[in-house]
Order: C-alpha cells, then structure tokens, then sequence
C-alpha cells in the first residue's frame, strides 16, 4: 500500500514540478455557445504577479461554465508556480469546480501544504477533479497528521468509488474517522458490508447507520438482499429504541419499487423494536 | 578499658544512675585541642580490640514490622512491630525503636536479644562490638539527644543526655564513638561515663561506621580509625573520599546521622552513594550513585560511569561489599550486582518495602554475569517512562553521547521518535542526535518513516538533527529521504529548515522535482523564519541539480511580487541572467 501511494506522489510531484503543466496552445475548444475567454489576457493576469488582476482573472474563469475549461492550464500553471496564499485558495477552487482531471495533479501536493486552509482545499477540490490521481493523493491523506484532511479524504473516496481504499478506510474508522463509515458503505462487496457490520455496538450507533444506510440503499446488483436483510437483523437484535427508530425513518424512506423482502424485514424489525412503524403508503 | 587505665587516663568509673551526670564533662564545648594525643593513646588502646564484621544483611521496613534477608541467601526473618525510624544494623545486632522500647535483634536470626526504654525517643543510629550496643536517640524533629549504651543482658550501662545533637555512634573495646557538633567524635568509656579522648575533626562528621570490622568516622568524607588518627587536625590522618563530580540529584555517602532517619525511605535515601573504604581508598576501584530507580557505577579515582542497572522500583537503601554492591529496592529485591555491574543474583525480602537498610558485613560476592556494553546499560535506564528519572536520564544521555557506538545513533532515534520521552529530555537527545558521526543506516531508516497517521508511528522522525548529521557526514544516500521530508506537514519547521540546509550541500538531480515542489508551494506562503530560510536553501539547490528549468523558476520568483520579500532578497544573489540578459550586459 505504502509502496503504491509513493508510486502516486512521485506521479503527483513530477506534474507539479514540471512547471506549466500544459501549454496554453493545448487548450480544449470551447463548446457551441459557450462564451469565448480570452485566454491570453487571463494568462497575462495569473503571471501578473498582481494579486488583484490574477483574483479577477480566477472569477472569470470560475463564472464561464463548461467555456472554463478552456482556461483549465493557466490555472493549473499558476497552481505549479506556487503563489500566495489568497490566490492559491482561490485557484484550488477554481480547478476543483472546472472538475477537469488534469487539476489533480497540480493540486495534490497542497493537501501536504503546512497551511491548513490550503491543504483542506485541496483535499475537497481533489473530489471534484476525479481521476487516479486525486484518489492516489486522497488515499495519502487518510495518513495526514490534520484531521480535517483525514475526514474529506475518508468521504471523497467513497463518492470516487475507491475500492482499493477500504481496508485504510476499515482502518480509519478504528481510529475515530467517523467518515470512514459512509464510504465504506458506499464501497463494500458484501463480504465486506458483512464486517463492517460486526463493528455494531463497538462504534457509535450513528456513525454505524451513516454506513448502513449507503448499504441498505445500494442497488440489489451491488449489495445482495440477503445481505441487506443480516444487516437489519443485527440492528434488530441490538434491540435498542434508537436501532428501532433508524428503521423506522429507513422504512419510511424505502423507495416503492425497492425489495419487498429487505423492506417486510425493516418493518418486521420496527414492529419488535417498538419504533415508529411505516405506513402503508411508505411501501 | 585494662588498656586505657594502663596508660594512665583518668577515667572515673561510674554507675548508670549517676551516669547522665557526667554528660556535661564528655560533651563539653570548652575542650583544650590536645594535638591528637588522647584519641591517638584510645587508638592504641582499643584499636586492636575485636570488633565484628557481621553478616551480610537487608532489613526492609514492611507495614507490619521489619523483614530480613542475609545476602548470601542462608536465611531471613520477619520482625512484627511497627518501628517508628529506620532501624540500623552494626555488626551482629540490628536495633529498631518501636512502641516506646529500643529493641535489639540477632542479625542473623532475628531473635530479640534485649529492650529497654527508648524515654519516647526514636533511634537516630547505633553501633554495636560483641558485647555492647550504643544508641543514639533523638526527636524526630531533632533535639532530646539520648546517647544509651546497654550489654546484651539489657542491662543500662552507660546513658547520656547531652546538649548538643549527637550523631551515630560506634563502640569498640568498650568505648563508645559519638561524633557530635558536626566536628568532635568524643571516646567515650562506657564503663567509667567519661570522656576518653576527642577527635577534632576540619570537616563536617555526623558518624562513627563499623565497615567490615574497622571504623571510620565522617559523613562526606570517612576518617579511619588507625595509626594515624592522632594526626586527624593536622589533616593527616587516613582519609577516605569519593571523586567530586556532579550526580543527578547530587547524592550523598551518609545523610546526618544526628537527625531521625524516617522509616520509609525518602528521596534522600533513594538518591544516594555507596562505597566500601579500604585504608585509604575505595575498595573495588567502584562506587555507586543511585537515583531512584538507576544505579549508576562509577570509577573511584575519576568518576567515570563504567555501568548502568536500572531497577524495576526505587532503590531505597544499599551497601558496597567485597566483590560488589547490594541494593535494596521498594519492590523487596535486594540486587546484588558484581563491581562491573554484572548481575550476581538476587535475595527477596519476601514482598515490598518502605525503607530498607543493607550491612555488606562479611559478605563478599562472586562475579556475575558479565553485563551488556554501557551503551545498551544506558538504553534500559532510558526507557523507563517516569517524571522522577528524568534528572537521571539526562545524566545518563550525555553519557550516552559521548559513545562512538553506531547503537549509540539508534537510541538517539528511539528517544526521539518515542512520544513518551519527555520534553527535556528529547531535546537533550535530538542535540546529540545531530552531533553523530556514525550510526548512518541507522539515520536513513529513521528517515525512511513519515509521520502515518493509520500507524504508530504518530512522532515523525527527528528530521533536522539527522538532517545536521548526514550533512556533516557528507552522506548523499541520505539527500532523497530528505527530500521528502521537505514536503511533509508533520515535520516542524525547525525540522524543514534544517533539512533544506542538508539539501543544499547533498542533494542531486534526483531530488529536484522534491525541491521544486516545496519551492513552489512555499516561496510565496512561508509564514516562518524557518521555512524562509528553508526556501531559499532550496532555491540554491535547485540552482545547483535543477538545470536551466531549475534557474529559471528561480529567476522568475526572483521577479515575481507575490514572492516572500525576504525569499526574493534571498534569491537576487542566486539568479543566473538569461542568455538574452548576458548578451545585452555585453552589448
């Protein structure tokens, strides 16, 4: 693991250190009636050295829609160049909302920035850039020394479907990231859901149904039912009124066309726990 | 006593009831120095008189009484009755005060050989020759001196209440040693309650010690009772002293012996020295320091620390034997240790202790085990985790330091990786750290750990004291560890710094994307003196193994207002123009 995640920091550190990752000349084309930038002059206010001029410049970039991608390499050029810290937040953002995967990159490094503003920026821009990289680079931060950085890290790679991560995540978890819980929910192969489900009882209820309801949501392709229905029988067998008012408010959310038998087990375990019991319009 | 009137002194006998009388006339201030000549003619007297080693024995202070353990491990006892001060043995009798009695017992078997009234008084100390015991009691809070001196039948024979604090006394040939005012050791005749001759002594002396069947009065230094006693003002009688060399907590030979020694053993007793005099010097070519639970070996002539043994509880009491030490711990063991610290077996006292006194007597031990090298000795007594060795272990780690050992170098990592090592303490070790010379595998390994939060290691490696190391050692294997390092949050910026100044003299082409990283992620953000510093150490190295990119991002954050102001001052000197610079400067 550990040999991996260096493997990903030297791809990291070689984007970033290479300088401009891209020339401006690679740019991708605007779409059909996507408003133009003016890429020259953006970048001559990103390499300005004015703090004020590359601002506006970001807000432009930021404010264009899809036409900002375009302008994706200056911003991460300006990422490579290093620059104080208003504008590296700024920039971070930006990158992080054009959702282009050739930001990860250019901002994985500054989840290690000593500035910790920077490095949680970095770490929620990461989730939106996507891409190996930004999992590589989220899966290191699990091991960060800021717990902010541990906790985006643990809920980004959940919603980047990291599956590698999970024993890390296990981990995590053992180690009060309760944000580990949802991703590891989001991520389980039943064999997998199965053991995070014997952590009932040793972790607090609601980090455990944080986790549960990913599981229990999931689609029957990726979290059989009989899995689900285990699930519910250990929060029934906890026999606690909290189990019993989970189910209740998952019952109620039971969507109408999901398993009939996962939701007769919720309402079969409502009923013995003495939770508030969905109705049948819920079904 | 046929000795003494044999040579004409003037010694009236007297009887108990009439004895305390004459305490006036022994302990009398106004005294006319006689040049030695009365204490010299008791020496000649009784100087040759019998006077019993006695066997080697622990008395541990227990919380029903007292429990015993003879050295050689031939036999103990228990004693039921709560003493009311440390207890003392001389010779063949250990003697205690409990319940308003002073109560004397065979050494060897505990078997009481006689009581008396202690007049609600607690033992200060006591010296015994065969046939009689003198004691010296006291308060507890000092004051109420009570000098007895009682045969074996427990017949009172001598008993004195003088004004001036007296001290721990001995007896031989049936005169009776009472060192008092902190300079007299009076003679005492115990038969006639008068004054046989007097010992000035120049320096301070609070006790009067049967060590091995000879006696010595002192209490920094000993004074031996021989031949040349009568020449003790002149300074020239057999002196016996210790190195001066300063110990954690600054220990002690002897603590006063005019003062109540409390049962349970305070920090002065586990803070404490034990040597054995032999004539004039310190019989095994070793002393011991104790402080607490690390006893320390040391040289006689110079001090120097020759072994370290940590115990598993204080040390609250000891003696130098032949052959060795013993040592007495709170948890009941008494350690008995070789004079090169090896290990020569153990005695129980049966349970743990509050106080414990130890006679090496006539007990002399064979060699132990031979003990590991200094440098691990040193690595135990680090490791013991407690706020009160800390003044120990900062002894010891400057002794540590001075070991060219590479082991050395793996402790130092230990000390300061651990997150247990206290502050001072980790700071001492990270000093030495970056003073090493050898021990570089160990170095790189150290260095090849970041701080991870999903493992133990939760301290980072010590970045900037390895870092100093490996610089000095000219170690370039060390240059990519390094590197990394540069860029993780965990380290301190005192840490980053430091590495980024190794960097600059080590570092090659294969640590500039390193560099440049940091570079780029700090030129404009550095918020520290240290991490300024650190930037521009880094710019000087990528200007070195960066290539023409390299001097380019230089140049250009050289130019660029965002750029620290401090690190842009720092950069001017290292920017090598442009080619299309060089040619209009030549133009």
């Amino acid at each position: 693991m550990r040999h991996r995640q260096q493997i990903g920091l030297a791809l990291v550190l070689g984007a970033l250190a290479s300088g401009l990752p891209a020339a401006v000349t690679a740019q991708p084309k605007p779409k059909a009636g996507a408003k133009a930038l003016d890429l020259a002059r953006l970048q001559a206010a990103l390499e300005s050295g004015d703090e004020k001029r590359a601002l506006e410049a970001l807000s432009t970039i930021d404010g264009a829609g899809a036409a900002g991608k375009a302008a994706a390499p200056l911003v991460q050029g300006l990422l490579a160049r290093g620059a104080n810290a208003p504008l590296l937040g700024r920039a971070i953002e930006v990158c992080g909302g054009l959702g282009v995967e050739s930001c990860s990159a250019p901002i994985a490094p500054y989840l290690r920035h000593r500035m910790p503003q920077v490095r949680r920026a970095a770490a929620k821009a990461l989730i939106d850039t996507k891409g190996p990289v930004a999992v590589r680079a989220l899966s290191a931060a699990l091991r960060s020394p800021d717990p902010q950085v541990r906790g985006i890290a643990a809920s980004g790679l959940g919603s980047l479907r990291a599956h590698d991560a999970l024993p890390d995540l296990f981990k995590a978890l053992s180690l009060k990231v309760s944000e580990a819980a949802t991703s590891i929910g989001q991520l389980c192969k039943p064999e997998e859901c199965e053991k995070f489900a014997t952590l009932l009882g040793k972790q607090p209820f609601d980090v455990m149904t944080s986790g549960f309801d990913q599981i229990l949501f999931r689609p029957t392709a990726e979290v059989p039912d009989d899995q689900k229905i285990r699930i519910v029988g250990r929060l029934r067998e906890l026999g606690t009124k909290d189990a019993g008012n989970y189910l209740a408010e998952v019952a109620s959310r039971w969507p109408a066309n999901g398993s009939k038998r996962v939701k007769q087990a919720i309402d079969g375990a409502v009923k013995a726990l003495g939770g508030r019991a969905s109705s049948e319009d819920d079904e | 006593m046929r000795a003494l009137a044999a040579i004409g002194l003037s010694l009236a006998a007297t009887s108990c009831s009439g004895a305390a009388s004459q305490a006036g006339r022994v302990f009398t201030a106004n005294w006319q120095n006689d040049g030695g000549k009365g204490i010299a003619a008791v020496h000649t007297a009784v100087g040759s008189a019998p006077l019993a080693p006695g066997p080697g024995l622990a008395v541990g202070v227990t919380k029903s009484g007292l429990s015993a353990a003879l050295l050689d491990g031939k036999g103990s006892w228990k004693y039921a009755g709560k003493v009311d001060a440390l207890p003392t043995i001389s010779g063949d009798v250990v003697v205690l005060t409990t319940g308003g009695e002073v109560v004397a017992l065979d050494a060897r078997t505990g078997a009481k050989l006689w009581s008396v009234s202690s007049q609600g008084r607690s033992l200060r100390g006591a010296g015994d020759d065969g046939s009689t015991t003198v004691v010296s009691l006291g308060a507890p809070g000092g004051g109420r001196s009570l000098l007895l001196a009682v045969v074996r039948d427990g017949k009172v024979t001598l008993k004195l209440e003088p004004e001036p604090e007296i001290g721990t006394p001995a007896i031989q040939g049936g005169i009776a040693f009472v060192p008092w005012s902190n300079q007299y050791v009076s003679a005492v005749d115990v038969a006639a309650g008068s004054e046989a001759g007097r010992l000035l002594l120049r320096e301070q002396v609070s006790h009067a010690v049967n060590v091995s069947g000879k006696l010595y009065f002192g209490e920094l230094s000993l004074i031996a009772f021989d031949e040349r006693i009568g020449q003790a003002t002149a300074g020239g009688a057999t002196r016996v002293t210790l190195p001066m060399r300063e110990l954690p907590g600054k220990p002690a030979w002897f603590t006063d012996g005019a003062t109540v020694q409390p049962k349970s053993g305070t920090a002065r007793e586990r803070i404490r020295l034990y040597a054995r005099p032999d004539g004039a010097a310190i019989g095994g070519g070793r002393f011991a320091a104790t402080y607490f639970r690390v006893v320390m070996g040391l040289g006689a002539t110079d001090a120097t620390l020759n072994w370290v043994v940590t115990a598993d509880s204080d040390v609250l009491g000891g003696a130098a034997a032949k052959g060795g030490f013993a040592f007495c711990t709170a948890s009941g063991q008494v350690l008995l240790r070789d004079e090169t610290g090896g290990d020569a077996g153990s005695v129980s006292l049966g349970g743990e202790v509050s106080g414990c006194v130890v006679q090496a007597g006539s007990f002399a031990l064979s060699t132990g085990k031979p003990p590991l090298p200094l440098a691990q000795q040193i690595a135990r007594a680090l490791e013991a985790r407690s706020a009160d060795m800390v003044v120990a272990q900062r002894f010891l780690l400057r002794e540590l330091g001075a070991l060219q050992d590479a082991f050395v170098t793996k402790v130092l990592i230990d000390l300061a990786e651990n997150p247990r090592t206290s502050p001072l303490l980790l700071e001492d070790g990270r000093q030495l750290l970056a003073a090493r010379r050898s021990g570089a595998e160990h170095m790189l390994e150290a260095l090849s750990k970041h701080y991870d939060f999903l493992t133990d290691t939760v301290r980072p490696p010590p970045v900037g004291p390895l870092a100093d190391a490996l610089a000095a050692m000219n170690e370039k294997r060390g240059a990519t560890l390094l590197a990394k390092h540069l860029n993780d949050p965990a380290n301190s910026a005192d840490d980053i710094q430091r590495a980024a100044r190794a960097l600059d003299k080590l570092a090659d082409s294969s640590e500039a994307d390193e560099l440049k990283t940091f570079f780029a992620l700090y030129r404009a953000t550095a918020d520290q003196k240290e991490l300024v510093s650190a930037v521009i150490s880094v710019a000087r190295a990528i200007v070195r193994v960066g290539g023409d990119e390299g001097k380019r991002i230089v140049r250009d954050a050289a130019r660029d207002p965002l750029t620290h102001p401090d690190i842009q001052a720092g950069l001017a000197p290292l920017v090598v123009p442009e080619p299309a610079d060089k040619a209009a400067q030549q133009k």
